[in-house]
């Protein structure tokens, strides 16, 4: 589905991102983990076309990302609020990223009935702008709208952070039931290693850029990664 | 302690991150600073001889006093639009064990510090304490001083407090400038005559100076009425303008533009839920007043438009050039947003063409009111339209690809130079001086309307040459999208 090649990323003197090689099956739930300044987000970034790299490929389906924007069609990805139009209202933003892959308004509203839960009724109809809501609900109204496009790829940074634990809880079940019945591949980032050995079926250990682990989650993939971070 | 406030202000001036970024535009803005304080001062102290000009054969002391109205509803309105809440800067302290009146009085002392209350001591200083003190008495130039004063601070509080009240919108001070602008004409036609009303107001101080404590008094009565305010509503939330419940909203008409309607609806959003865009706006319309400069009957009477079309041109472009100086920055906040999510470049740059062109169109509309001055100005109006839809909004997106700064759009717009670069002093150049260039050569040739003309021919050609330049900024912005994204994540 992903491949990565000889991807690196440097700013100034430092490498940011430097991974010969990395190759993503379709359905797999990838686990991106290691502490700040790790590169994590700039991978997202040079994933979603949103950098250039220094240099090498990311290719989608075999197509390099910033070449073709088909991968656009079937991705969706929420890194930061910079993906917000912070000015709409939650409604109004759902249904303008419903427009771009052919949702009517009507489908928009049926397609949102399903997260009602997920929402705890603190999204819609609240008549606030984006930029008004928690940081927490702000999170939520982007992983939404990501989740919305039906996509077969998903990438979703630190989606854990600033949600309540109920939002966590259902969120995680939320993907896991995704990636079974759609087969969706998803690349998740997150500092909560619990959760990442939960829903992911392989994670990769990242620091200052460099893959140091690349493993398929078993019962003692926790204790490994504890271990690590703890030394 | 408030010392230590006034440091704190000083330093969180001094080392905000968006102060502007660069020395020049500091320098610059210290410039023009410079300047329009010269100006108070010039006029201030040729004040009589102004006034021996525009009123001749007239009692300068009986037309000062009748201008004194005018001028501070001008200077109300100019407040009300421009100057801003000294209010955030108070949250940090609100929790600490500082009491409630030594905020309030920060507060207060910090409004102060604004040239709305620096220019009239600059403007009437020279007037009253000289010339009317000479004429008719120290006491009555001291007492006057204090009432021009006076009605300065009042001024300041009052706006402060409708402010604070969030009982005015952006669309006040426009009305009060309507307002003078159709009471000046009354004047002009001698059917009312506020000049007469104020100087019955004034005059009297003169003569009796003592009269002049009112000012003062009303002054300190609308401060304690602020403070008064300020002191039971020391919330945080409570001190900004006051939320209303926000619906969303469709625009019909641009739907039938399909995706590109889509795009330029979200920016029409964009535009209407910002201050800083609403306060462009807003500085559009007081534009359309900028003709008045320029069109002189002398030019319209010989055909001089070549010193007519910096206006028309300015006038009519109004939307492109206040708008367009800070493309794409606009959208900075969720630049990352529109690259990752399905949007093709080229409708992303034909929303911003639909977007100019509606705009345009509107502005050039509501300027053919100059029709009532003379007809040319509406040939000269429709040339400078063309040109602008035509090549003005390609020049501007085209600079827009070499714009890399962050906007801020929660500050006002005005003498707010964050996210300014060397492209908004570039961009100009071109925008206004090639209608000159096309025109000139037929204008020096004795040939006006051949050059309006050629201007038009100009316009339309290149208006039909857009699929052109749509697929060359598409092409542009392509190559340039990371940089721009890189910039905008700053």
């Amino acid at each position: 589905m992903i491949e990565i090649k000889d991807l690196k990323k440097i700013y100034g003197n430092r490498t940011v991102v430097d991974i010969p090689g990395l190759e993503i099956r379709a359905g797999e739930t990838v686990g991106l983990v290691g502490n700040n300044g790790a590169g994590k987000t700039t991978f997202f970034r040079m994933l979603l076309d949103l950098i250039r790299p220094t240099s090498g490929v990311v290719r989608s389906k075999g197509e390099d990302v910033s070449q073709s924007s088909d991968w656009k069609n079937y991705t969706a990805s929420y890194l930061d609020e910079g993906f917000l139009i912070d000015y709409l209202t939650p409604e109004e933003y759902f249904t303008f990223i419903g427009s771009l892959h052919g949702l009517s308004v009507a489908h928009v509203a049926d397609y949102l009935r399903q997260y009602d839960e997920f929402f705890n009724g603190e999204i819609l109809n609240r008549g606030k702008y984006i930029r008004d809501f928690s940081k927490g609900n702000q999170n939520k109204v982007g992983i939404a709208a990501a989740l919305m496009q039906k996509p077969e790829i998903l990438v979703l940074d630190e989606p854990f952070a600033n949600l309540d634990p109920t939002t966590q809880i259902r969120l995680k079940n939320l993907l896991r039931e995704l990636s079974r019945t759609r087969n969706m591949t998803t690349f998740i980032s997150s500092h909560d290693l619990n959760h990442v050995t939960d829903i992911c079926n392989r994670i990769i250990l990242v620091e200052k850029g460099q893959v140091i682990k690349d493993i398929q989650t078993d019962e003692n993939t926790l204790a490994e990664l504890e271990n690590y971070f703890s030394g | 302690m408030l010392t230590t406030f006034l440091t704190h202000q000083w330093k969180s001036f001094w080392r905000s991150r968006n102060r502007g970024g660069s020395i020049a535009a500091q320098v610059v803005l210290g410039f023009f600073m410079l300047y329009f304080m010269l100006l108070a001062v010039a006029v201030g102290l040729w004040m009589p001889e102004f006034i021996a000009k525009f009123f001749p054969g007239q009692d300068i002391f009986i037309v000062f006093t009748g201008l004194l109205l005018y001028s501070f509803v001008l200077d109300f309105a100019a407040r009300l639009q421009l100057q801003d809440l000294p209010t955030l800067s108070v949250v940090p302290y609100l929790h600490l064990n500082i009491r409630k009146q030594q905020i309030v009085n920060f507060l207060n002392i910090r409004a102060l510090f604004s040239p709305f209350n620096l220019y009239p001591f600059l403007l009437f200083a020279p007037f009253t304490l000289y010339r009317i003190s000479q004429t008719h008495g120290t006491a009555a130039g001291v007492m006057m001083f204090a009432a021009v004063i006076s009605l300065s601070l009042f001024n300041n509080y009052l706006v402060l407090y409708i402010k604070r009240k969030s009982i005015g919108n952006a669309f006040i001070a426009i009305g009060v400038v309507v307002l003078l602008a159709v009471f000046g004409l009354l004047e002009y036609l001698k059917i009312i005559s506020i000049l007469d009303l104020s100087s019955r107001i004034f005059m009297p101080v003169i003569k009796q100076p003592l009269l002049a404590l009112v000012f003062p008094v009303m002054a300190v009565i609308i401060f304690l009425i602020n403070s008064r305010y300020l002191m039971s509503n020391l919330y945080a939330e409570e001190l900004g303008a006051k939320e209303e419940k926000k619906a969303s909203t469709d625009y019909a008409f641009l739907n039938r533009f399909g995706r590109v309607g889509e795009l330029a609806a979200l920016e029409l959003k964009l535009i209407l839920r910002h201050k800083r865009s609403k306060n462009s706006l807003t500085m559009g319309v007081l534009f359309l007043f900028y003709g008045f400069l320029f069109y002189k009957k002398e030019h319209l009477a010989n055909d001089s438009f070549g010193m007519m079309l910096f206006a028309a041109v300015f006038m009519t472009g109004i939307s492109i050039i206040t708008y367009g100086q800070f493309m794409y920055a606009w959208q900075s906040a969720h630049f990352d947003g529109l690259l990752a999510n399905k949007i093709d470049f080229r409708n992303f740059i034909k929303a911003k063409f639909l977007l100019f062109t509606i705009a345009s169109t509107l502005v050039t509309l509501l300027s053919s009111f100059y029709g009532f001055l003379s007809w040319k100005l509406l040939l000269l109006h429709l040339a400078a339209y063309l040109y602008n839809v035509g090549f003005g909004v390609f020049i501007v997106l085209y600079f827009a690809n070499l714009n890399y700064k962050r906007l801020d759009l929660t500050k006002g717009a005005s003498f707010n130079w964050q996210g300014v670069g060397a492209t908004q002093w570039i961009l100009g150049l071109p925008f206004l001086l090639l209608p000159l260039a096309i025109y000139m050569p037929f204008g020096i040739a004795g040939k006006p309307y051949i050059g309006l003309l050629a201007l038009a021919a100009f316009g339309l050609i290149t208006l039909l040459m857009r699929p052109f330049w749509i697929n060359f900024l598409t092409k542009k912005f392509e190559k340039q999208r990371y940089k721009i994204a890189e910039g905008f994540r700053e």
